[in-house]
């Protein structure tokens, strides 16, 4: 019981919400590509590519907002060539998303030699977004729930709102429907004069925004400089997330914060220090969550019928 | 006929007989065994060109052949000339670069280049292995580690003549590896969860809590900024070296690249040629009707990464005995994804990926050699790496420049013979 009081804390579920972050956004990308009908396991890379153009914008600038604006170019540009690989070079998805991660890597190593001239973590930042962490009025006023939900830093908030937006569009706008129309019968979609090719890209480039938040979210609000590897596996994760959470938004989120709640408890854990268990088995939470999570939860759902799938209309001229 | 017949069997039989030599040697950086090489490629070549009935037929098949290599030249001059747009306009001299990565990794640490082939043939073969049977086992890696694990945690206690303890730390190794894609494999069976989460998330919990092990075995905790190893296994049971039978060949290479090059025929064999590599390619081509065919796709698909594991189980427990003797903290070894990267290049053809690897390690210990000498970033290599696999496996990028060539081609020709009339 003094175990549980003890790990339990406000300052747990703020940091639940917190860690979430990352996980969401690369979620919320994975709703959109899977219900667009593609499966997209570039995401990891994908994350790792905008957090280290987030670090550098930022560093450059010195302005961390002008950094989220690069992390989100950054990851919409790689995720263009992912689309470009996957929907019109028609390369199998799993594979060019694969092909994507190993580019990532090498990128990200090779662009901390040119410009920072050294291997593992980059310069820091003067400032970061940690900077503008700020109390919704009133709402952090409720008891639990407020903290943590909201006196958070801007990203955080931002995850948040794009889970909302994200269901919105996809529920009630021509848009989403045109991207689920896509997952589950693209022939039909095309038959009715809309590209499917198109709202793949479309799919895929606002994947790679919301990847590349993630990533600006790991490098300049969570931390101040770029790290090698260190979006984690987290773009792995989102895709169980989104397995969890029923391919919805609000289900992803859901499912998301489940994963930032056992980073949380994984850190919180680890600095209490009371069991004596070596500190690795803590950091394996997150994953081992993950096995479980898409173990106990991936028979419920069913995904869209087309994802993974590669289109080629018939006739068509690319 | 027959005399054609016996003769053609001869020509294999020369092959084989100045093949297995050459390789032998040029393995060992005796670079004269080219020309064994050389030798027995030719008399391949022409044992072909006798089977093949009528002139024409043997040109039909030698044009073919070339044509196959095509697309491999072109797809790694391109990634070699945008390797080198990169490296100019980040300021760094492509020449002398590329010159250093080739010396090095073809001549100079030719050596290193065997060296890191060794583990990449298992982790691409494993990796091929679920690809012919639909699967994707991205996390490799995971039973890389594990099979590094079990050979270390043997290595260091057994104590028995190596005739026995060698096969029992692989055998060892391999249970291992296959006990760790288990679990996908059975939630891919019973829940459908995709094995890319799952093998990922196992190979992520084995790189996190491989450090446990090491410090339990001899790492030593209070040096934490240096790389954590166990202590060195027993020197009973390392793999021999060529140097005992090949003097000049270089002191730390080991017959594991021989061991490889045998698993990949034997995968090879398992997959063309029995009953279980027959169904494991009917159910990676179509689950339906290799249902209908009476096929258990649930037994395959267990088989298929049960022994995908146990080949890349193999990769680690061959690194430990042949290379490292030990188990080392630093875990980037990427042998997970660069074996990715192998068995797609060589589209899963077990034999094929003999030749990926030996690439792939070529361009590691140049990559090294020159990143030494040059001072170029040696990250550029897996810049390059991805872009030849991009280049190499968009097929239809060659289909629409291949057909809009033959449309000028032939137009011309038709604009030839438009003018002749």
């Amino acid at each position: 019981m003094s175990l549980f009081s003890s790990l339990l804390t406000p300052q747990l579920l703020e940091a639940a919400v917190r860690l979430s972050t990352p996980v969401t956004f690369a979620t919320l990308a994975a709703v959109v590509c899977e219900r667009s009908g593609v499966t997209n396991i570039a995401m990891e890379g994908v994350m790792l590519v905008g957090a280290f153009f987030a670090a550098w914008a930022g560093w450059i600038t010195g302005s961390p907002w002008i950094g989220v604006l690069g992390g989100m170019a950054a990851g919409a540009l790689f995720s263009l060539l992912f689309a470009w690989a996957a929907v019109s070079l028609h390369i199998n998805h799993v594979v060019a998303g694969a092909i994507m991660n190993i580019l990532s890597f090498g990128l990200t190593r090779y662009l901390m030699m040119v410009i920072y001239g050294r291997q593992g973590s980059s310069l820091a930042l003067a400032h970061t977004l940690q900077e503008y962490k700020f109390a919704v009025p009133g709402l952090s006023l409720i008891p639990y729930i407020g903290p943590a939900f909201f006196n958070q830093t801007p990203l955080v908030y931002l995850s948040m709102i794009s889970v909302i937006v994200l269901a919105w569009v996809l529920k009630r706008t021509r848009l989403g429907l045109s991207i689920a129309a896509s997952g589950e019968h693209p022939m039909a979609l095309e038959t009715l004069g809309r590209s499917v090719v198109k709202i793949r890209y479309t799919a895929i480039v606002l994947s790679g925004v919301l990847c590349g938040l993630g990533g600006a979210f790991l490098s300049i609000e969570n931390s101040d400089s770029f790290t090698e590897g260190m979006s984690g596996g987290r773009g792995f994760i989102a895709l169980a997330a989104n397995i969890a959470g029923g391919w919805t938004s609000g289900g992803g989120f859901l499912a998301s914060l489940f994963f930032g709640f056992v980073d949380a408890l994984q850190l919180r854990a680890q600095s209490l220090g009371i069991i004596r268990i070596p500190a690795e088995i803590f950091l394996a939470f997150p994953y081992v969550a993950t096995i479980i999570a898409v173990a106990g939860l991936v028979k419920r759902s069913r995904p869209p019928a087309a994802v993974g799938k590669d289109f080629k209309a018939e006739g068509g001229d690319e | 006929m027959s005399g054609r017949h016996g003769m053609r069997v001869a020509l294999v039989v020369a092959a084989i007989l100045f093949a297995l030599p050459g390789a032998l040697l040029y393995l060992a950086s005796y670079f004269w065994g080219g020309w064994l090489l050389a030798a027995a490629a030719t008399l391949a070549v022409a044992a072909r060109l006798l089977s093949v009935r009528g002139r024409k037929a043997g040109i039909d098949w030698l044009k073919a052949l070339l044509s196959r290599a095509l697309i491999p030249v072109i797809g790694i001059g391109c990634a070699l000339a945008i390797g080198a747009i990169i490296m100019l306009a980040t300021g760094y001299d492509p020449a002398a670069s590329y010159a250093a990565l080739f010396y090095g990794g073809l001549v100079r640490n030719w050596s290193v280049s065997v060296l890191n082939a060794v583990p990449l043939i298992f982790t691409g073969l494993a990796i091929a292995f679920a690809f012919q049977g639909g699967l994707f086992n991205i996390g490799a890696e995971g039973q890389y580690y594990i099979g590094v694990i079990a050979a270390t945690w043997l290595g260091l206690r057994l104590d028995m003549p190596p005739q026995f303890s060698i096969p029992l730390i692989f055998v060892a190794g391999m249970v291992f590896g296959a006990a760790l894609n288990a679990i996908p494999a059975i939630l891919k069976v019973k829940t459908g969860a995709h094995e890319v989460v799952t093998t990922m998330m196992f190979a992520y919990t084995m790189k996190t809590i491989a450090p446990i092990f090491i410090r339990a075995n001899g790492g030593d905790p209070t040096h934490s900024s240096h790389p954590l190893t166990t202590d060195q296994i027993s020197d009973k049971v390392f793999l021999p070296l060529f140097k005992t039978f090949l003097p000049n060949a270089n002191y730390r290479l080991h017959v594991g690249i021989l061991l490889a090059i045998v698993t990949a025929l034997v995968v090879q064999f398992i997959l063309k040629r029995t009953n279980l590599g027959y169904k494991i390619r009917a159910v990676g081509c179509n689950p339906v009707a290799a249902r209908t065919l009476g096929i258990s796709v649930a037994w395959i698909t267990m088989a298929s990464l049960l022994i995908s594991g146990a080949i890349a189980g193999m990769a680690g427990v061959t690194q430990v005995l042949g290379l490292d003797h030990r188990m080392y903290g630093d875990l980037n070894a990427g042998y997970g994804w660069n074996g990715v990267s192998i068995a797609l290049l060589a589209r899963n053809n077990p034999v094929a990926i003999i030749f990926t690897s030996i690439l792939w390690g070529v361009l590691d210990a140049g990559g090294q050699y020159m990143a030494r000498t040059v001072h170029t970033p040696n990250a550029i290599i897996e810049i390059i790496k991805s872009i030849i696999l991009f280049l190499m496996l968009a097929e239809t990028i060659y289909e629409h420049f291949g057909s809009k060539i033959s449309a000028r081609l032939s137009s011309r020709r038709l604009q030839r013979e438009g003018g002749r009339s």
